[in-house]
C-alpha cells in the first residue's frame, strides 16, 4: 500500500526536515499504533531530548506526535498515534501507514524537556499521554537518573505497558499502574507527599486531567517551577474563555469570543497574518506581545519563550489576562 | 550548640525548616503560618553546618520550605548548598540580618572594630579610618572586611 507513500507536496511546517521511511507498525491497543520510523539510508537520526515532539506530514496536512524514545543518538524515531475517530483525519491516516511507506517529518522539537536540576523525576501519564512520559522514564533510566511512574489507563488497554514494565530497575524506581480513578487518587496523593526534596513532576494527558493533577500538587506544596505538564494537538483544545485584545499601533480593540481563535478574530477583522497548520505546529502565526500573559497552547514555542511572554501563536493560543497588547 | 544531624525531624518532613546563623535569635523568624515547624541553630555557615543541613533537607520532602536568617554570608552559603539538594529559589527565603553589632576588621592596622550602627561605614578605632564594610566575612576572623572608604579620593 504505496499510495500515500510519498506526499505530493513538502509541507512547510516539515521543510528542511528529513525524509524517512516506515520500518515498523505495531498495533498497542484497539485505537493506538506505534510507528516507526528510520532513514532511507540507515544511520544515525538527529538526537532529541526526552519528552520532544515531531511533526510528521500525512497527506497535505501535518500532525505532531510524542517520541517514545530516550532521543540519544537514535537510530529511528517512534511515535505512537490515538486514532481519533472524527479528528481532522490525520490519526486516521497515520493508522494507515505501512512499512515502506515513506514520510516528510522535521527535525524534533523540545517542549517538555526534563529540569537539569532535578534529583529525581515523578512521572504521570493518563492514556495516550504516556508516549512524551516513556521517553522521559527511559532517559532516567539511561543518564543515571531516577523516576517514579503513575499511568492511568483503560483495564487491558494500556500502550507501552510491557516496556514501561521492562525499565523497572535502578532507573525506574517505581510503576504503578491505575485502572480505575479512585486507585489513582490515593496513588496521587500518596505520591505528591512523599517525594524526595529535588524531585519534579511531569504531566501528560488529557487537560482535565492534567489541571486536576497539577492543582492537587500545588495544595501540597509544589510550587510551580517543579511541575510540567505537555498538552496534545488541537483536538484536545476546548474552547477558552472571552478576552480582549487591544492593537497597540492601530489602537484597534477587539473582542475574542470562546470558541474562536485569536487569529481567526483578527482575520475578520481585515489583519492578514501569516498561518499555516493552524493548530500550534508551524510556528507562522506567531505575534509579538506588549503587555498581558498569554495563555500558551501551542507546541511551537519553548517553555523559556513561552514563559518569557513575548510571543504567542494566534492561531490555537489565546489569554490568562482579561486583555492582551499586541504589537500590531 | 548545634542540634545531633535529623534529629527531631520527622521522616518526610514538609513543613517549614527555620535555620538561625550566629547571634540571629530564632524568635526574629516569622510566623509559619501554622505550617510545622522544625529550627535549627548554627554558630555560622561551616563545612560541617552546612552538611548537617543538607541531611535534615534530603530526609525532607517536596512541598518543604527553608527559612535562612543571619549573616548575608552563611545565609548565602546555606542558600547554595539548599540548592544543590534540589531546593528552588521561591522555595527558600532570605532573612539577612544587617543589623546588630558587627565586627569589622581594617586590613590598614588589623583593628577589629564593633560597628553598632548597621550602616555601610564606620571609623576604625584603630587608625580613625573611615572603613567601607564589604560584603566579604572572614570566618577565621569572624568579622567583615572593612576597606578604606575614600582610598580613590586619598590618592
Ligand atoms: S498557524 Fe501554525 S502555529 Fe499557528
Amino acid at each position: 500500500m504505496t499510495a500515500i507513500a510519498l506526499q505530493p507536496r513538502v509541507h512547510p511546517a516539515v521543510e528542511g526536515g528529513l525524509q524517512l521511511e516506515v520500518t515498523n507498525v505495531s498495533r498497542e491497543t484497539e485505537s493506538i499504533v506505534s510507528i516507526t520510523m528510520a532513514a532511507p539510508e540507515g544511520g544515525r537520526l538527529p538526537s532529541y531530548v526526552p519528552g520532544s515532539h515531531l511533526v510528521v506530514q500525512w497527506g497535505n496536512g501535518v500532525n505532531a506526535y510524542s517520541l517514545t524514545g530516550s532521543g540519544n543518538a537514535p537510530s529511528e524515531y517512534s511515535i505512537s498515534v490515538l486514532r481519533v475517530g472524527e479528528g481532522a483525519g490525520g490519526s486516521l491516516a497515520m493508522h494507515r501507514l505501512c512499512v515502506g511507506d515513506r514520510v516528510y517529518v522535521a527535525r524534533p522539537r523540545s517542549a517538555f524537556a526534563p529540569a537539569s536540576t532535578a534529583t529525581h523525576h515523578l512521572l504521570v501519564a493518563a492514556g495516550i499521554g504516556i508516549t512524551p512520559v516513556l521517553s522521559h522514564a527511559r532517559a532516567a533510566v539511561e543518564r543515571d537518573s531516577t523516576a517514579t511512574m503513575i499511568y492511568v489507563h483503560r483495564p487491558d488497554a494500556g500502550a507501552h505497558v510491557a516496556e514501561a514494565r521492562e525499565l523497572l530497575g535502578p532507573g525506574l524506581i517505581a510503576l504503578v499502574e491505575c485502572t480505575d480513578r479512585g486507585s489513582f487518587q490515593n496513588v496521587l496523593a500518596e505520591a505528591l507527599i512523599t517525594q524526595p526534596v529535588g524531585t519534579h513532576l511531569y504531566v501528560c494527558g488529557p487537560v482535565v486531567f492534567m489541571d486536576a493533577v497539577l492543582e492537587e500538587a500545588r495544595g501540597h506544596g509544589w510550587s510551580s517551577a517543579r511541575l510540567h505538564s505537555e498538552a496534545f494537538g488541537a483536538a484536545e483544545l476546548d474552547a477558552g474563555e472571552p478576552f480582549t485584545v487591544h492593537l497597540a499601533r492601530s489602537g484597534v480593540r477587539l473582542e475574542v469570543p470562546a470558541g474562536v481563535s485569536l487569529l481567526e478574530t483578527l482575520e475578520t477583522a481585515g489583519q492578514s497574518i501569516p498561518n499555516m497548520c493552524r493548530k500550534g505546529i508551524c510556528g507562522e502565526c506567531v505575534l509579538p506581545v506588549l503587555r498581558g500573559a498569554p495563555q500558551h497552547r501551542d507546541l511551537y514555542l519553548s517553555e523559556q519563550e513561552k514563559a518569557a511572554n513575548n510571543t504567542m501563536m494566534s492561531c490555537v493560543s489565546r489569554s490568562n489576562d482579561p486583555e492582551l497588547e499586541l504589537d500590531l | 550548640m548545634p542540634p545531633a544531624a535529623g534529629n527531631g525531624l520527622e521522616p518526610g518532613f514538609r513543613g517549614v525548616i527555620c535555620v538561625s546563623f550566629g547571634s540571629s535569635d530564632d524568635t526574629a523568624l516569622p510566623d509559619t503560618n501554622g505550617q510545622p515547624r522544625y529550627d535549627l541553630h548554627f554558630e555560622s555557615a561551616t563545612a560541617e553546618s552546612l552538611s548537617e543541613l543538607k541531611s535534615v533537607l534530603s530526609g525532607s520532602r517536596v512541598g518543604v520550605r527553608l527559612i535562612l536568617a543571619g549573616p548575608p554570608t552563611d545565609i548565602r552559603a546555606a542558600a547554595a548548598a539548599a540548592a544543590d539538594c534540589g531546593l528552588l529559589g521561591e522555595e527558600v527565603t532570605l532573612l539577612p540580618q544587617e543589623t546588630g553589632p558587627r565586627f569589622v576588621y581594617c586590613p590598614h592596622c588589623l583593628t577589629t572594630t564593633v560597628d553598632e550602627a548597621a550602616g555601610t561605614e564606620v571609623k576604625c578605632q584603630g587608625c580613625a579610618t573611615t572603613l567601607t564594610i564589604a560584603d566579604h566575612f572572614s570566618r577565621r576572623r569572624g568579622a567583615y572586611l572593612g576597606y578604606s572608604a575614600h582610598a580613590e579620593e586619598a590618592a
